[in-house]
């Protein structure tokens, strides 16, 4: 277990550190910017008015507001200390509501929709990948040019054909929204029937670009596999193939789950293009909505809350891979 | 004369490549190995001599395929029976191989005894794991191995640890004859040292009745095994016991072979290393005629037209050359 | 050098993706020599015009009218004027007066209207109609048989000195014009889009500027991916340890999180094409970056390296005689993927409203915007984003596939599938 705790240890203090200077990065990066989000605000907020000393005042009303007139090293402490009571400002574009509820009513969307997803067309995308390399011939001739067009197709592309195909045209699935647009969210059985069926579009979206992506990596990793040496030895010992293509397929999944761990944060990102394009009422419409409303606060927090989230899946899964691969636990005893 | 353990009779084998091609590697191949000797293979990279120690198992999977010949072990035809029958009561059980690669011939995800255990199961699936682990902790103390090499991964052991590993579980379920394809050729000289004498104590001990040993090192081979079989182009052409294959080679190839590597003996110090001329055939279309006549500096008209058989000599000598004996003893002066 | 090429030109896969993309390319560089347009220019009234061929009706007037006597010709004029609705709307009034539903066959307008004058009566009520109904069925009448009784159409004008209109010309049935003589004739392959826009002239000007978006993204990911690939990998130390520490972090944060970040603080007025692709640029090079560290590790302690470090070479001579050219097949495929992955980032980025501002040149990303702002894949109006997706689908395609070609070439190992 010692083997373990260190690994485990080790990738926390990695995580931690990658946290703190993402945070670091959505905190300077915005700033560094031309332009003054206070000045932006201001226009918005005062538009119409005549008096220039109530503009004046509208002005630094708000930098007060967001501490943009105090300096640097100040605003930054200001913001670590707002952020770690949870606080994250104020909403411009909805205004006077806290950019926390904004994102605390559309995180849970997301999360529920991409990782169950994700997770799916992994292992779905893997099997097939792995029978494609083990069966050849005609199914994996039949898979691998799927494959790769729906691996060449951005998310975005895939999400508007699925939707215009089974939304529009076949009528199966509403084509917008989370539930039910004259429905008010709560716990009847109309409701969660509702989200269900909002649900599928979007699930079996960005399951389908996921399987595209893992089929085709199992697939040439397996091939590679199969090849490798001591398939040939444990042949020669007698030991029966189905047992070596056991040896194969696992041996082939390890660095897919690495692969994972690497690529999950682009997948994601890939993803929130999609959800805008179903309207899901998910952190990728929170994007929208405040580039839409110039809305420095609730981007900033946002993006904070994405990174936060892939940083938290990453770690997950790099755990989780050091439970599977036997190599992680003997590197380490070392 | 003892008794025969490994008898191939005109073996051939082909590689049919993803273009339909054939490839004839082992091209009737015959040789004979008595109870209590070892036979060495030479040659230079690419000449079948892989292929041939695969092609002895007489258990072939793609792109290899079985074309003609015999394989008869300890009286046992083994090349006309059912695979299956194959997998289950010939590999490992009456003969064995090692891998040209050991460092990747282990599942780096599992632990040996496990492996061990997965190959033991195969021919008797009733041992219980406790029973399997006391044998093979057994059996790596007597070749010498400490017996926690069984709960390690293969990452955890050393390149010469790893090959010792791979020939104790070769030879786990007692076979008759063992093949190994250059066993120690990507080792350190102490790791190579340790792997021979494993061998070799193999063989003294009775465990392992015979032995094919393959490697493009002579020098190896000449302290090794006690004869020396000389492959070009998939075909053999020369055989003679192990001093007289490396100090008097007959064919002109072999005569090639050993004149540009140095082996480490008393009077050779000043010898002058000479290298064949011209590549080795593509065995694709394979020359008309002796395989090895492009490159020969005594080719005669005759060599390119016509094929020659296997010339005896004694006992236990033979080469494959038009020549005879005496004509080749003068070229040489 | 020449070798190389004819193998790589002999990969079938590399071939097609060549093929794809320089007709792709090729098309892109002729169709403004044929239309000069303004890409972004409104020439439409009105949203979404259906593709096809515009004719001038008033042009078409004033052309010399030659008589062709076509049978079919009454029959097309009605079937046209009648829509889906109306046919809808005739075969319930057949049913209420007890016409078997069975008979009436929809598209089948010689029948219909057959059906329609034996049963349809003015005068009669049947039950469940409303007046207004009637009304719209009396209408409908009138204007089916007078397009059958008519035999003319009279156009007039009004005369500017008396003010009285005069018959100015004749239209008949009959009379059929050839288009080449009409003064003013407009192809719309493609349509228009939400503002009016002639699809196929902005769809080219847009995949011209996305191109360029993708080259200069994945030129600039490159070169700092290629650079700090080879000081981390050459140099090691370290130098080796910050750059990749940095490599790692940037692996893990999402590139989607920096891009959007960078791309809304710059503002919307200050977002052009060029500096879309330089953001893209510089938050998409950690591949590359990995990759090529990976590969000068691999290189650095290779003997002719070490014989030219023997030589007393310097760093730089090193790098560039004896690191690059063995990973130099790398970094194209690299950069062939990073343009591909470029103008993909720019179609993203554009959807979530941070693609280039929208007034001087369209993009692959902003047509796909603009298109789903105004609803278009809700309202069947396919033109305004199919193309959009085959163009970006096939460049992307046709990349993947000149890579995997060279991957095949370059690594004869992965020929084996």
């Amino acid at each position: 277990m010692k083997g373990y705790s260190k690994y485990f240890g080790g990738k926390l203090l990695w995580f931690s550190v990658t946290f703190v200077a993402a945070f670091l990065l959505n905190f300077i990066l915005p700033r560094l910017m031309p332009g003054d989000p206070v000045a932006v605000i201001t226009q918005r907020v005062t538009t119409g008015m005549t008096s220039q000393a109530g503009v004046q005042k509208v002005y630094e009303e708000y930098a007060n507001l967001f501490g943009t007139n105090k300096p640097m090293y100040e605003q930054f402490f200001l913001y670590v200390r707002n952020v770690f009571r949870g606080d994250l400002g104020v909403s411009f574009s909805q205004f006077p509501r806290p950019v926390a509820d904004i994102l605390r009513s559309s995180i849970w969307w997301t999360v529920a929709l991409q990782f169950p997803a994700i997770i799916l067309g992994w292992i779905i995308g893997n099997t097939l990948g792995a029978l494609a390399a083990y069966l050849k011939g005609g199914f994996d001739k039949m898979l691998l040019p799927i494959s790769i067009f729906i691996s060449n197709l951005p998310a975005f592309g895939l999400a508007i054909v699925m939707l215009v195909i089974f939304g529009v045209d076949l009528g199966w699935f509403p084509t917008s929204g989370g539930y039910g647009f004259d429905l008010i969210p709560n716990m009847s059985w109309q409701f969660v029937w509702s989200v269900i069926v909002h649900y599928q579009l979007p699930f079996w979206t960005i399951v389908l670009i996921a399987i595209g992506g893992q089929a085709i990596g199992m697939r040439s990793m397996a091939i590679y596999e199969l090849n490798a040496d001591y398939v040939k030895y444990a042949r020669f010992l007698g030991i029966k193939d189905r047992k070596t293509i056991m040896y194969v397929f696992r041996n082939a999944m390890l660095p897919q789950i690495t692969g994972l761990a690497l690529s999950v944060g682009t997948m994601v990102g890939g993803n929130l293009v999609a959800e805008v394009i179903f309207s899901y009422p998910g952190l990728g419409q929170t994007i929208l909505t405040g580039v839409m409303g110039q809305d420095y606060p609730l981007i900033s927090a946002t993006t904070l809350v994405i990174t936060l989230m892939v940083l938290i899946a990453t770690f997950v899964i790099e755990i989780l891979y050091g439970f599977i691969d036997p190599r992680v636990k003997a590197a380490q005893a070392d | 004369m003892g008794k025969v353990m490994l008898e191939v009779r005109n073996l051939t084998t082909k590689y049919i490549t993803r273009f339909k091609e054939d490839i004839y590697a082992v091209d009737h191949v015959s040789l004979k190995i008595e109870e209590g000797k070892s036979l060495g293979i030479a040659g230079e990279s690419g000449c079948g001599k892989s292929t041939l120690a695969l092609s002895l198992m007489g258990y072939y999977f793609p792109p290899l395929y079985y074309t003609s010949g015999d394989i008869i072990i300890d009286g046992k035809n083994i090349s006309g029976m059912d695979p299956d029958v194959v997998r289950k009561s010939i590999l490992g059980k009456e003969v064995a191989y090692i891998p040209q690669a050991a460092m990747n011939a282990l599942n780096p995800t599992q632990k040996v005894i496990r492996f061990i255990e997965d190959v033991i199961h195969v021919h008797e699936p009733q041992k219980s794991k406790k029973e399997i682990y006391e044998f093979a902790r057994d059996r790596f103390e007597q070749l010498g191995l400490p017996a926690n090499v069984l709960e390690k991964y293969p990452v955890e052991l050393s390149g010469g640890m790893k090959q010792r590993t791979v020939i104790a579980i070769s030879v786990i379920l007692g076979p008759k004859v063992l093949i190994a394809d250059e066993p120690s050729s990507a080792l350190d000289v102490t790791s190579q040292k340790m792997v021979i004498k494993m061998l070799r104590d193999l063989m003294d001990s009775g465990m392992i009745k015979a032995m094919i040993f393959i490697t493009h090192e002579l020098p190896l081979l000449y302290n090794v095994t006690d004869d020396i079989m000389v492959m070009y182009a998939g075909q053999i052409f020369e055989k003679a016991p192990a001093h007289e294959a490396v100090f008097d080679p007959l064919h002109p190839y072999s005569q090639g072979l050993m004149g540009s590597i140095i082996v480490p003996e008393a009077g050779l110090r000043d010898v002058k290393l000479t290298a064949i001329p011209g590549t080795p055939p593509n065995l694709k279309n394979p020359p008309s005629g002796c395989r090895f006549a492009p490159r020969c500096k005594y080719v005669k008209p005759i060599c390119k037209v016509t094929s020659v058989g296997m010339v005896h000599v004694g006992e236990d000598r033979m080469y494959r050359c038009v020549m005879s004996e005496e004509e080749i003893r003068e070229l040489q002066q | 050098m020449k070798h190389l090429l004819q193998q790589v030109f002999r990969s079938p896969k590399f071939l097609v993706g060549f093929v794809i993309f320089s007709l792709l390319l090729l098309f892109v560089l002729i169709y403004p020599l044929f239309v000069p347009d303004n890409p972004l220019g409104i020439i439409g009234q009105g949203t979404f015009f259906e593709p096809g061929i515009y004719v001038n009706a008033y042009d078409v007037i004033g052309t010399d009218p030659r008589t062709l006597m076509l049978d079919n010709a009454a029959a097309n004029r009605i079937a046209s004027k009648l829509s889906p609705a109306d046919r809808t709307a005739m075969q319930e009034y057949l049913v209420a007066v007890g016409v078997d539903e069975e008979d009436i066959e929809l598209e089948d307008t010689e029948k219909l209207l057959d059906l329609w004058e034996a049963y349809y009566d003015p005068a009669a009520r049947p039950a469940g109609f409303t007046a207004a109904q009637r009304r719209y069925y009396g209408r409908l009448t009138n204007n089916l048989f007078g397009i059958l009784s008519l035999e003319s159409v009279v156009i007039a004008a009004e005369n500017p000195e008396t003010g009285v209109m005069e018959q100015i010309d004749e239209v008949k049935q009959s009379d059929y014009v050839n288009v080449n003589k009409v003064a003013n004739v407009r192809w719309l392959p493609l349509g228009t889009d939400n503002f009016g826009r002639d699809v196929l002239t902005q769809l080219v000007s847009a995949t011209k500027t996305s191109l360029q978006i993708g080259l200069v993204a994945g030129s600039i990911a490159t070169a700092i991916g290629l650079t700090l690939g080879l000081i981390a990998g050459y140099v090691g130390g370290w130098l080796d340890d910050i750059i990749m520490f940095i490599t790692n972090l940037f692996t893990v944060i999402p590139g989607i999180v920096l891009l959007i970040l960078i791309s809304f603080s710059i503002g919307q007025e200050n977002r052009g094409a060029v500096t879309v692709a330089v953001v893209i640029g510089i938050t998409s090079w950690v591949w590359t970056a990995r990759a090529v560290r990976a590969q000068v590790v691999s290189l650095r302690n290779r003997d002719h390296v070490n014989l030219s470090k023997l030589s007393g070479h310097s760093v730089a001579h090193i790098i560039v005689n004896d690191i690059l050219p063995y990973i130099a097949s790398y970094v194209i495929m690299a950069l062939i993927l990073q343009i591909s992955s470029g103008i993909l980032a720019e179609a993203g980025l554009s959807i979530l409203g941070l693609g280039p501002k929208t007034t001087e040149v369209p993009t692959l990303g902003l047509m796909m915007n603009w298109a789903l702002i105004y609803s278009a894949h809700v309202t069947n109006k396919w033109w305004a984003w199919v193309p959009v997706i085959v163009t970006i689908a096939s460049i992307s395609f046709s990349l993947n596939l000149m890579n995997t070609g060279l991957d095949q070439v370059f690594n004869p190992a992965l020929r084996e599938d």
